[in-house]
């Protein structure tokens, strides 16, 4: 192994401080809101983004150049996930911190007047409204989570047995996960205001605030169901068949077999579906939005009329910061939102785990 | 030698790729440009474009024609950046972000209750030769700040052919008893005229919540009153969401006598669509909705052209005004070209816009530079009320932001028959409170 050569390491010292200084030159510019122009063939030219790409290249050449053996391998495989990384960085990491920090304030999505700590978290906790939408989010995630696994399981049940035109009947159930929540959620609506009060000559589903909540249980059962049976159709069709029949004829009933063998076997696809439906349950959203918009009255909870009877966690942080204008509100409403996520995710992963070692 | 060249291309792709992102964002001025054949010619005539955000997808042609026309009488590039659908959330969700990008428009649309968010922020244009002719300009702390460029009313709607046919007089509809005689004569000749229902009313929160929670309940808080001298109501309800319990009543009670009229299907489940439907197709005398609905109507297959008026939301004695002004304003931004700016509005206030704006656009007209009337059905009543100075104000739109949500689930629960009138009093004076507080 041969020493770098003098030209080597000068033109990547050289590169890395250009590159850092242009990169922190273009940077502060942008914070302080200046622009760089140069005037090209009459017109002015606003180069702030040139000179922050040739940062960022001159600093990927100068740390590629970079004289070292040792982490050579390294820094090529850092550069390679480079563009993943930034991009991760700047769609989710950044944003996530300046969300945190956007709730300390009193920001209206145009800018920051005044930090005010913790009066976001507290005024949101005295909302009789958000509580009953932290209830009914966890209580749609309670009847969500069972329901959406009882059928989806049942559905798959069904699918893996010998009945006739299984494609189609397993092509229709998984169907309605293809189609999108807001497109779904007006189709639902027109079916629950016009197509079955006109049938059933009943008052809609959708005017009292408990039969809406149902009405949007059955939709998002309707939608999710048929994708939880696709999950569990793989794993009941990899339960190995020699076991199954070495237990029928042992004299196992159908029922043993299910109870006994299936179920078991099984057990980490019904981890995996229940945590899909928790999680997915949780972030409810446009169909919430598309069938009832969170209006629906309750006439006393907490000492107060509630109007926002079918509002759910996601919509109502939507409609704090677009129809209440409250945009940092929102944004500490998010946070808990993200928390509640972030520790069922948590528990998720841990047991997911642990499930594997017990297997 | 191959691998080499392999990684040469691979590195150099992903270089290029960089490059052409930085490159790109440079370039976002330009590329957002509308391809309308208007504005592509004024960006070539002049590198200094002013540009209007507007939030009316309808009338975006309208505009660039108008801009056209601008920039070849004064040589002033204007590019109109037209977002936006049926709510303005988009065009204000467009400004937060053209906001933080350094990329404000010259000029953009607001509303009255978005003002406040642009505080020391717009340019102040009073002393503009065109607020002579208007007493529709928004002025705040700031200063003049809205240029008004259409008018909204709205008060009851109603077929004046039906009314004609049943002899009722729509200059007796200023107070409830003359309502309660009209309803209870349409009422006896339902069958005869055709009617399903008197009142064409909906309440239900998740359609027609704009409908109540902002129009409807503009009235009780500025109907009778004249522009610009009183906001008693208005006053007390921004001090902690009070609501006078004498007012409410009566209109709670005129609330209840329109229930007593309408369809209850639609008064508790319908939508927009179904309450048009009802009214074009001549079943209905009288309709809760204003001004903008005249487009609705025309372009509904249903009308037959019958006759339209707008009568006054008289929910007591002596309501002679309807609520009416421009819904929505244009501002100028401080930062922005602002002097161009000024100029093309002091043009779009002068005759020859305004005949567009009437004409082509089928506003009505804020200012007094032009007479003519667009050919909308209730163009004609708002345009009486205007000049007889019967225009109320319409302190809703400046009402605390999304109050309306809260309060139009209220008046769905009175039409659905969960409240009375005392209970509806009651609630409404509770959710507003609650509201204001939180």
């Amino acid at each position: 192994m041969t020493a770098f050569t003098a030209r080597r390491k000068i033109s990547s010292f050289v590169m890395l401080g250009l590159g850092i200084a242009s990169l922190v030159f273009a940077l502060v510019l942008d914070c302080l809101g200046f622009k760089f122009f140069i005037t090209v063939s009459g017109r002015n030219v606003d180069i702030r983004g040139a000179i922050l790409v040739a940062g960022i290249l001159l600093t990927i050449a100068g740390i590629y150049l970079f004289p070292t053996l040792k982490y050579h391998r390294a820094i090529v495989y850092g550069l390679f996930l480079f563009p993943l990384l930034a991009t991760f960085l700047v769609t989710v990491i950044i944003p996530l911190f300046f969300g945190i920090g956007y709730s300390f304030t009193d920001w209206d999505g145009i800018r920051v007047r005044n930090v005010v700590g913790f009066s976001n978290y507290l005024r949101m906790f005295r909302q009789p409204g958000f509580l009953w939408s932290i209830l009914i989010t966890f209580l749609f995630v309670f009847f969500n989570v069972i329901l959406v696994n009882l059928i989806g399981f049942l559905l798959a049940l069904l699918c893996t047995t010998k009945i006739k035109a299984l494609g189609f009947f397993r092509a229709s159930y998984f169907l309605p996960n293809l189609i999108g929540g807001i497109v779904l959620g007006y189709i639902w609506k027109f079916i629950f205001s016009s197509v079955l009060t006109n049938l059933l000559a009943t008052k809609s589903m959708l005017s009292e605030t408990p039969t809406a909540l149902a009405a949007i249980v059955i939709v998002y059962i309707w939608q999710y169901g048929g994708y939880i049976m696709l999950i569990y159709i793989t794993g009941l069709t990899g339960v190995p068949a020699d076991t199954l029949e070495a237990a029928s004829i042992d004299g196992a009933s159908p029922w043993q077999l299910l109870t006994k063998i299936k179920i078991p076997m099984i057990a980490p696809t019904i981890t995996i579906c229940t945590f899909l439906t928790l999680t997915s349950a949780f972030k409810q959203f446009d169909v919430n939005l598309a069938m009832t918009n969170g209006a629906g009255s309750v006439s006393d909870f907490l000492g107060s009329y509630i109007t926002n009877g079918t509002e759910m966690l996601a919509l109502n942080i939507y409609s704090t910061a677009i129809s209440q204008n409250e945009y940092a509100l929102s944004q500490a409403k998010a946070v808990l939102f993200f928390i509640i996520l972030a520790v069922v995710s948590i528990v998720q992963v841990r047991t997911s785990n642990k499930k594997e070692v017990a297997l | 030698m191959k691998k080499k060249i392999l990684s040469v291309l691979l590195a150099g792709a992903m270089v290029s790729s960089l490059v052409a992102c930085g490159v790109s964002t440079g370039d976002d001025a330009a590329s957002t440009t509308n391809t309308g054949d208007a504005t592509t010619t004024e960006t070539a005539a002049s590198g200094d474009a002013i540009v209007l955000l507007n939030g009316k997808p309808e009338i975006d042609e309208q505009l660039q024609a108008l801009a056209a026309a601008y920039t070849e009488e004064s040589g002033q590039a204007v590019e109109i950046q037209t977002v936006g659908g049926s709510n303005s959330a988009t065009a204000s969700d467009t400004l937060k972000k053209d906001y933080q990008a350094g990329t404000m428009p010259d000029i953009f649309v607001a509303e009255a209750n978005q003002f406040a968010n642009w505080e020391g922020m717009l340019a102040d244009m009073s002393g503009e030769a065109w607020t002579e002719n208007t007493e529709l300009e928004y002025v705040n702390g700031d200063g003049t700040v809205g240029f008004p460029y259409m008018v909204e009313a709205w008060g009851i709607g109603y077929n004046a052919d039906i009314l004609e046919a049943a002899g009722v007089d729509s200059s007796t509809l200023t107070s409830p008893e003359g309502y309660k005689a009209a309803f209870e004569t349409l009422e006896s000749k339902k069958d005869e005229l055709g009617l399903t229902a008197v009142v064409d009313y909906g309440a239900n929160a998740t359609e027609l919540g704009w409908s109540t929670g902002t129009h409807m309940f503009g009235q009780y808080l500025d109907a009778g009153l004249s522009a610009g001298s009183d906001s008693e109501w208005f006053d007390l309800l921004q001090d902690g969401g009070k609501i006078d319990a004498d007012r409410m009543t009566q209109f709670a009670e005129f609330i209840d006598l329109i229930q007593q009229h309408c369809d209850e299907t639609i008064a508790t489940t319908g939508n927009y669509d179904q309450e048009t439907a009802l009214f074009a197709q001549g079943k209905a005398a009288f309709i809760t909705q204003g001004s903008w609905f005249g487009a609705n109507l025309t372009g509904s297959d249903d009308y037959s052209g019958f006759k339209c008026g707008i009568a006054p939301f008289a929910f007591a004695d002596g309501i002679d005004t309807i609520c009416g002004g421009a819904t929505s304003y244009w501002t100028v931004y401080a930062d922005g070209n602002v002097d161009a700016a000024k100029a093309f509005l002091q043009w779009c206030s002068e005759e020859t816009a305004q005949k567009a704006f009437v004409n082509e656009c089928g506003f009505v007209s804020p200012f007094n530079t032009v007479s003519d009337i667009p050919s909308d059905p209730f163009a004609e009543a708002v345009n009486t009320y205007k000049t007889n100075g019967k225009l109320s104000p319409m302190h809703t739109f400046e009402k605390k932001d999304g109050l309306q949500n809260d309060t139009s689930v209220v008046f769905e629960d009175f039409a659905k028959g969960n409240l009375d009138v005392a209970g509806f009093v009651e609630t409404i004076s509770k959710v507003c409170e609650a509201y204001y507080a939180q």
